[in-house]
């Protein structure tokens, strides 16, 4: 701590701001002085913006279709008179079509109009997204403004952000828009990332070559949704059982088996994938869902999760309920896990995630058991033919985790702020 | 005779010790209770697998045949006669040197930058910026991105623009298939650590904030690095284990996009080589050579960056 202070005194205080005038602007922040300031005007800022920026839009909506004008005249010159009199010399006189008045000087006039059209309608992109930003974000602002944040730093980053969000979400928009596609806007040059006529064609031309399939498209489904739900199920009794003991109670190796499962973090399916094959033809799991199931039961994510959160819970509570003779069992199923409500809804997600994505490819041979993403997956090898359906089952697959994430949103949140790594 | 007597006193002291922790142990047999489907799965799944493919590691192993120890065969083998590991560990090494701390590092700056947005937004960009990890399967949509032929829609873009007169095989062609797998692999890095991040970056104490504005602290940057990453140091950690993983276990990005094998072994990775021995030719001992490296690279360089991030603002 006191090499912190040292090093943070060791930075030069500002030229602008005295002490006392920083002072005096945190209390203000706090609240307790009277703003100085004058505040700024929402209501009428976001109506001058607005009209500025329709303003812009018009200016772009007008050099766009004067630009358009300007090309189709172009256009109709060179074809009809320009290029004729070009190729036939202008000296000869001869008189082709009916707007053989064109000439040199007007297409001169032309071509200026037209680079100052594109050099509005640039300007006017640029100005909209700029104005727009900052219109936003002067929104955004909050009544107080936090101490240390400037206003262009904000600006900066958040343009940055919402281009960047935007690169994020467009593969996921466009897998969407490709499921929407019809077969003749799939194939189409250039390529358009909406659909033009939006059709739930794909999802029933799905339905139905699941349906041909030698083993009913159903049967995938219901294989997934079971594995899903008994895998995560018995992950988070389990788990949550071992993290209670873990967090809550001191007993010889406690520490080293947790040590354990926090190396254990990097070990993902794949280093153990060989090995783990080899135990469990062994133990006779191959080609069974036991195979997939029980090794998601002791994921360590969950157990390292589970046990992060539960520290915070007070220990008096467990004190209390064990002056009131309550035995560890009552404790743990009647204080501990309705207390840890969002640690469970978290690791259920990870687990869910885990589990709707595995094909099980390795270890399931028969074919009535593959999974959904096994059976998705032979779809979109199917190639052209199939591609609209293709969209579609990666759309299937994908939505599902990203529900339930958006559903649980918050509570995951709670738990992931006690996920940090202790030394 | 001192020493005898000291020596007697320590294994006294031990016995002790032993004595007291069985007694514990007695005492607290309910825990173990607890603890034991968990733990039992955990060994049989989790720590079984890695003494095994140690095992395995210095045997020829086929399924079939009962192992035979050939002693460091394997590793001789990997380092001198296949080309095609030294292939996959130095493309890994490409993708996790560069995927790794980039990601990292942009998880951490995101997560920095939506903190201060409001409520809804935050949660939008949360969604926004975690989904690509969640749906995996959402990587299908770069085959057509990167397709191959003009429906491909860089290809398109580009021919549009004039910048190529003919389609190009992004998937197909070595020089590119390494740098997408990267991209793609990047795309899909904001993942648990990145909530993590989230969560904790809500969890620093504001008054931190305050008292660093009035010791003189100028500006954001300043901000994050002597008071915000100091006290995000646990999720730091933990972020840092979950980048680690992800970046040397790239298996299913280049199977997916470049197929498998991909051309020239371009984006043969280790994780893809150990799926070729273990599930396509059933060399299980090769296999969990490979096994074996490849956790004792995820080891060391845990280690190393576990150490550095300790030092981190202090």
């Amino acid at each position: 701590m006191s090499q912190k202070k040292q090093k943070i005194t060791r930075i030069e205080q500002p030229k602008t701001q005295s002490r006392a005038e920083r002072l005096h602007y945190l209390a203000q922040l706090r609240g307790e002085i009277e703003e100085e300031q004058p505040k700024l005007n929402k209501g009428k800022f976001a109506i001058i913006s607005l009209i500025i920026l329709a303003l812009l839009a018009g200016i772009l909506l007008y050099s766009n279709y004067m630009l358009g004008a300007i090309e189709t005249a172009n256009i109709e010159g060179r074809t009809t008179s320009r290029t004729m009199m070009i190729m036939l010399g202008k000296d000869t006189g001869v008189v082709l079509g009916g707007s053989s008045d064109v000439n040199e000087e007007e297409l001169a006039k032309v071509n200026a109009w037209s680079s100052i059209f594109l050099v509005v309608r640039l300007a006017a992109i640029v100005g909209l997204v700029i104005y727009g930003f900052y219109a936003i974000i002067t929104l955004l602002q909050p009544k107080r403004r936090k101490p240390n944040r400037s206003f262009w730093g904000d600006l900066g980053i958040y343009t940055m952000l919402f281009i960047i969000a935007v690169a994020m979400a467009f593969p996921l928009v466009f897998s969407i828009a490709q499921s929407l596609k019809p077969l003749d806007e799939l194939f189409r040059f250039p390529p358009k990332v909406l659909p033009d006529h939006p059709t739930l064609d794909n999802f029933s031309d799905l339905i139905v070559t699941m349906g041909q399939s030698w083993v009913p498209f159903s049967r995938y489904l219901i294989n997934t949704v079971l594995i899903t739900a008994l895998g995560t199920f018995g992950h988070v009794i389990i788990a949550s059982m071992a993290a209670f003991v873990l967090a809550k109670y001191r007993f010889p190796g406690a520490k080293t088996f947790f040590s354990i499962v926090v190396t254990a973090l990097m070990f993902s399916g794949y280093v153990t994938g060989i090995p783990n094959y080899v135990i469990m033809s062994k133990l006779g799991m191959i080609d069974t869902y036991w195979a997939i199931i029980l090794p998601a039961f002791a994921a360590p994510i969950g157990l390292f999760l589970m046990k992060q959160f539960m520290e915070s819970l007070p220990d008096a509570l467990i004190e209390a309920a064990h002056l009131d003779g309550a035995g560890e069992g009552r404790i743990f199923w009647t204080i501990v896990m309705p207390n840890v409500k969002p640690a469970w809804l978290t690791i259920t997600i990870f687990s869910v995630q885990g589990l709707w994505n595995n094909s099980a490819s390795t270890v399931i041979y028969t074919e009535s058991k593959k999974t959904l993403v096994y059976a998705l997956a032979q779809i979109q090898a199917g190639g052209v033919a199939r591609a609209g359906q293709a969209a579609v089952a990666s759309v299937v697959v994908m939505v599902v985790p990203i529900i339930i994430f958006i559903c649980s949103q918050g509570q995951i949140m709670e738990t992931m702020a006690s996920s940090g790594l202790k030394d | 005779m001192q020493s005898q007597s000291l020596l007697k006193r320590s294994w006294d002291i031990r016995k002790e010790k032993i004595q007291y922790g069985w007694a514990a142990a007695k005492r607290m047999k309910i825990c173990y209770l607890f603890l034991a489907p968990y733990a039992i799965l955990f060994t049989t799944f989790f720590i079984l697998p890695i003494v095994t493919s140690i095992y395995y590691g210095f045997t020829y192993y086929n399924i079939l045949e009962p192992a035979r120890f050939i002693g460091f065969q394997n590793y001789i083998n990997l380092v001198l006669q296949d080309e095609v590991f030294l292939t996959a560990v130095k493309n890994t090494f490409v993708i996790a040197v560069i995927t790794g701390p980039i990601g990292y590092i942009l998880s951490f700056l995101f997560a920095w930058f939506i903190n201060e947005l409001p409520r809804w937004l935050r949660t939008i960009a949360v969604v926004v910026f975690y989904a690509p990890s969640l749906g995996s399967g959402a990587f299908y949509i770069f085959t057509i991105i990167f397709q191959g032929d003009a429906y491909g829609y860089l290809n398109s873009i580009l021919l549009q623009f004039g910048l190529i007169d003919a389609p190009l095989l992004w998937l197909l062609d070595p020089k590119y298939i390494l740098p997408i797998v990267i991209i793609v692999s990047l795309w899909m890095s904001m993942g648990a650590g990145f909530l993590s991040f989230v969560a904790g970056l809500q969890g620093v104490d504001r008054s931190m904030y305050e008292a660093g504005y009035v010791d003189g602290i100028r500006n954001r940057w300043q901000e994050l690095y002597f008071i915000t990453l100091p006290s995000m140091k646990p999720m730091l950690l933990f972020g840092a284990v979950m980048s680690i993983t992800s970046a040397f276990n790239v298996c299913d990005v280049p199977r997916a996009l470049a197929g498998y094998p991909s051309t020239d072994y371009a984006a043969r990775t280790i994780v893809t080589h150990l799926f070729d021995y273990g599930f396509s030719r059933f060399e299980m001992g090769y296999a969990s050579a490979i096994a074996t490296v490849l956790f004792l690279i995820m080891i060391l360089s845990n280690k190393i960056i576990q150490s550095a991030l300790r030092r981190v603002g202090t």
